[in-house]
């Protein structure tokens, strides 16, 4: 019987390659259904999400193809560097819908793809382990390999149930349906390779995000390996080839459309996920092949007060934004000329842009300026969501019965998220002034962009002071400040081209800064701003300091 | 001053559920006081109110003289407190997350600091998120017993440890009891608060069920004894306080009011005793000797729970 077999493989220790494989996979079966069980909204969250946002791209782009002068504009973004970034262009000669979505949006498809891919193998592998829940379920007729298999199963059989809904969505729009599908597949080839990838780092580590995020990392090194290659040679240079990003870009769908790249995508999934079993079986349930260092014997002198406690908990997370965020700010800061080139430019996009042709480049990184700012909203919000992460999980309670009022306790976090926002808008904004003067041979763009990221920090800080306002009165309803920063985001980019009236704008906290470098800091909003952030965190204190704390 | 704890007719409701149903609770100074009572009685939520981490509904708690919800930071400078369930932070270690609580109430004993954590068998440079559930236990143990509060609070705080390490911790609590310092000791097992509790207190459902020294609540309670003998046992029937005897072929197995343990054991003894196990009274048979009826009706074994 299986039964006493897996039971006993353990027991005899090295006969654990005798086992049969059978064995091996013990309960996988019904491991897969416990995962479709556990992630029943979550997975088809991710498939509809992406299926929805396929179809809103078809029909907005579909808007932006009309004329030769908007043909215009897309071809700016698929060529050169810009274009580079999002692919190889192909098909940019004659810009239809289809070709630019597949060309250009793509990508967000196989980071999407990537992304679910990952987090869902390292969810149910690795995450298992590091809270103890799979030893349980090993301990059950449940083979040594199950849990990865099954996590890799429903993996796979989701990144082809996307193919299938992508190529779908493309049908139903109108779009060939076989290149529809080739592209589908093209998504779904990238989610597989990092299905397989995760599946090798969750071997690695102990620790379920340090796994996640070497994925991700690969992840970021894959788009820096194409979008490279791309910017040597039109079309793709032998670089690009070293990406599996570029497999998947370089199937062509809609334009001569071919399905052997795919290949190279299948059989890296194969090698890695095969490289992933091969590492599980050499070590333990819940040891990684990286031991777990040993830290300091005793605190640092200044983690001493409950400000140096949460930035001491917050550093890892500022540091990895304001990389992340400089980085990127460096790039688009560096693009401006090529993109602000006003001839042939449409109109929606010279609106988008400031409304004028010769302030284009100050539109332009005007643009950039809020995107940053918005992103930055993020890592404040995450913030907020740690400190009530602490809350509920317990960790909060031993520290607010010691001598640390409430006030401290949360203040403490507010205070390190808004310095640590200003911070990171003062770094990012250096950076991306540093290389828009160096493009544009104009040292003036140091000081004018800094002066403008940091004209964002305080609609920033109206987006914190909600979030801590919802810590205190309902901390289960933080999330709304997503929608909010999401509003924000929105009106950003469209408010102008879509002509919103006044009052809608004005809900984003972000749109009273203007669009700076393109206008000047308006100091009575600043100040505005500022007053109104400051009396939502107060509120948020308070209500805090009222109410009872709550552990799960 | 000779009451560090007092509360009166503290309720506490979560939604429907009334966690704390009018609960009188009274702990001298200096002294150790067992809190005892099944899970869910509402040991953590009183400990809870008592450091201003919940607002009691109505009622009145103090807590060294002080209001514990209005001066929870004054308060707490001369408070330690043990959770119940642990959680550290996953990237700082152990070593980390002790000097960090410690500073955080005040300052901590860095000798003392040291001397427990060698003690304890801690190892403190290894990250919170890789700790077993006693180790994470022992960091908190430590992070508060390093302190010199007046005043400590401590929810379960053996629940993990090893059975090495429980002596420790009862040596350790003793010489704070020497220093007279006040100790509210919450288990949910007699066994645990017996050997260090000055007086105890049951509480179950939201209530304070009985106060009282363990020799006075002994005196209440019955010990199971099992003996072998070389002869057959007779006659045990006859003496007072005797419960629940099976005396045959084999063992004797009987249960005997506290206060007639010593006639029984002398009985006993006479048939020449090869083996003897006493089992002391548990928390169990300390809440069925009052609510045996009750807990008979809701289909629980009345009888020997161990």
């Amino acid at each position: 019987m299986t039964t006493t077999l897996t039971a006993e493989a353990p027991a005899s220790g090295a006969g654990a390659s005798a086992t049969r494989p059978g064995d091996a996979l013990a309960g996988t079966g019904a491991l897969v259904r416990f995962i479709l069980r556990r992630d029943r909204i979550k997975l088809p969250a991710w498939l509809l999400g992406m299926a929805l946002l396929l179809s809103m791209f078809l029909n907005g782009v579909a808007e932006l193809t009309k004329t030769e002068e908007q043909r215009q504009d897309l071809l700016r973004i698929m060529e050169g560097a810009t274009g580079a970034i999002f692919g190889p262009g192909y098909g940019r000669d004659d810009i239809t819908t289809e070709r630019y979505v597949v060309g250009v949006y793509g990508l967000f498809f196989f980071v999407l793809a990537a992304l679910m891919s990952l987090l869902l193998v390292a969810r149910h592998t690795r995450a298992e382990e590091q809270n103890g829940r799979a030893e349980l379920v090993r301990s059950a007729v449940v083979g040594r390999n199950a849990h990865l298999t099954a996590a890799l199963v429903v993996a796979a059989g989701a990144n082809v149930a996307l193919a299938l809904l992508l190529g779908g969505v493309m049908a139903a729009n109108g779009y060939g349906g076989a290149d529809g599908l080739l592209f589908g597949a093209s998504v779904g080839a990238v989610g597989l390779v990092f299905a397989g990838v995760t599946a090798l780092t969750v071997q690695v580590t102990e620790y379920s995000r340090a796994a996640t995020a070497m994925a991700g990392t690969v992840l970021g090194a894959a788009w820096a390996v194409r979008a490279a290659g791309d910017m040597i040679e039109d079309y793709g240079s032998p670089l690009s080839w070293f990406s599996p990003l570029a497999w998947s870009n370089q199937t062509r769908p809609y334009v001569d459309g071919r399905w052997w790249p795919l290949l190279l995508s299948l059989g890296l999934a194969a090698v890695t996920a095969t490289a992933g079993y091969a590492l599980s079986g050499r070590r333990d349930v819940g040891a990684g092949l990286v031991a777990a260092r040993a830290g300091r014997t005793d605190a640092a002198p200044w983690l001493r007060s409950p400000l140096t406690a949460a930035f001491r908990l917050q550093r890892t997370g500022l540091i990895g934004w304001t990389v992340a965020l400089t980085a990127s700010g460096f790039l688009f800061g560096g693009l401006g000329e090529q993109v602000a080139d006003p001839a042939n430019m449409s109109e929606d996009r010279i609106d988008m842009f400031g409304g004028s042709v010769d302030t284009l480049l100050d539109g332009y990184l005007g643009v950039i300026t809020m995107f940053t700012a918005v992103l930055a909203g993020i890592m404040v919000v995450l913030g907020v969501q740690s400190a009530r992460t602490e809350e509920t999980k317990g960790r909060a309670e031993p520290v607010l019965a010691t001598a640390t009022s409430r006030w401290a306790w949360f203040g403490g976090y507010l205070t390190v998220l808004a310095l640590g926002l200003v911070a990171m808008l003062l770094i990012v904004g250096l950076a991306t002034g540093i290389a828009a003067a160096v493009a544009e041979s104009d040292g003036s763009y140091v000081w004018d962009l800094t002066a403008a990221h940091l004209a964002h920090a305080p609609g920033i800080l109206v987006m914190l002071g909600l979030a801590a306002l919802l810590f205190g009165v309902l901390p289960r309803a933080i999330g709304v400040t997503w929608a909010v920063l999401g509003y924000s985001l929105f009106v950003g980019f469209f408010g102008e081209i879509m002509d919103l009236p006044g009052w809608a704008r004005n809900l984003s906290p972000v749109e009273h800064a203007g669009q700076p470098p393109l206008d000047d800091v308006s100091w009575p909003a600043t100040v505005t701003l500022l007053l109104i952030a400051a009396a939502l965190a107060a509120a948020g204190l308070v209500a805090f300091r009222r109410r009872d704390l709550e552990t799960t | 001053m000779t009451t560090a704890i007092v509360t009166s007719e503290l309720v506490k409701a979560f939604g429907r559920v009334r966690a704390l149903n009018g609960l009188q609770l009274s702990v001298k100074t200096g002294e150790v006081h067992g809190f005892l009572g099944p899970n869910g009685a509402g040991k953590s939520t009183t400990i809870r109110v008592l450091l201003g981490l919940l607002r009691a509904d109505s009622g009145r708690a103090e807590v060294l003289g002080a209001d514990p919800w209005r001066e929870a930071v004054a308060l707490h400078r001369r408070i330690a407190y043990v959770p119940g369930d642990v959680e550290l932070w996953p990237n700082l270690t152990g070593g980390e997350a002790i000097d960090l609580l410690g500073r955080l109430r005040g300052g901590l004993d860095k000798a003392r600091r040291d001397e427990l954590i060698e003690r304890f068998d801690l190892d403190p440079t290894k990250k919170g998120r890789t700790y077993s559930k006693g180790n994470r236990q022992k960091v908190a143990i430590v992070a508060a017993l390093a302190s010199d509060a007046e005043l400590l609070l401590l929810d379960e705080p053996t629940a993990g440890l090893d059975p090495l390490m429980e002596v420790v911790f009862q040596d350790v609590i003793d010489q704070l009891k020497a220093q007279g310092r006040t100790v509210l000791l919450s288990s949910h097992i007699l066994a645990q608060v017996e050997k260090l509790a000055d007086r105890i207190s049951i509480i179950r459902q939201g209530e304070i069920v009985q106060t009282g020294t363990l020799a006075e609540m002994r005196q209440l309670t019955r010990t199971t004894i099992e003996a072998l003998t070389r002869q057959p046992v007779t006659g045990m029937e006859r003496l007072p306080g005797i419960h629940d005897l099976e005396a045959g072929d084999g063992p004797v197995r009987f249960a005997v009011d506290g206060e007639h343990l010593e006639e029984a054991v002398r009985a006993l003894s006479q048939f020449g005793v090869r083996a003897l196990t006493s089992h002391p009274p548990t928390l169990e048979e300390l809440m069925l000797r009052h609510y045996g009826d009750e807990l008979a009706a809701a289909g629980e074994p009345a009888g020997d729970v161990r």
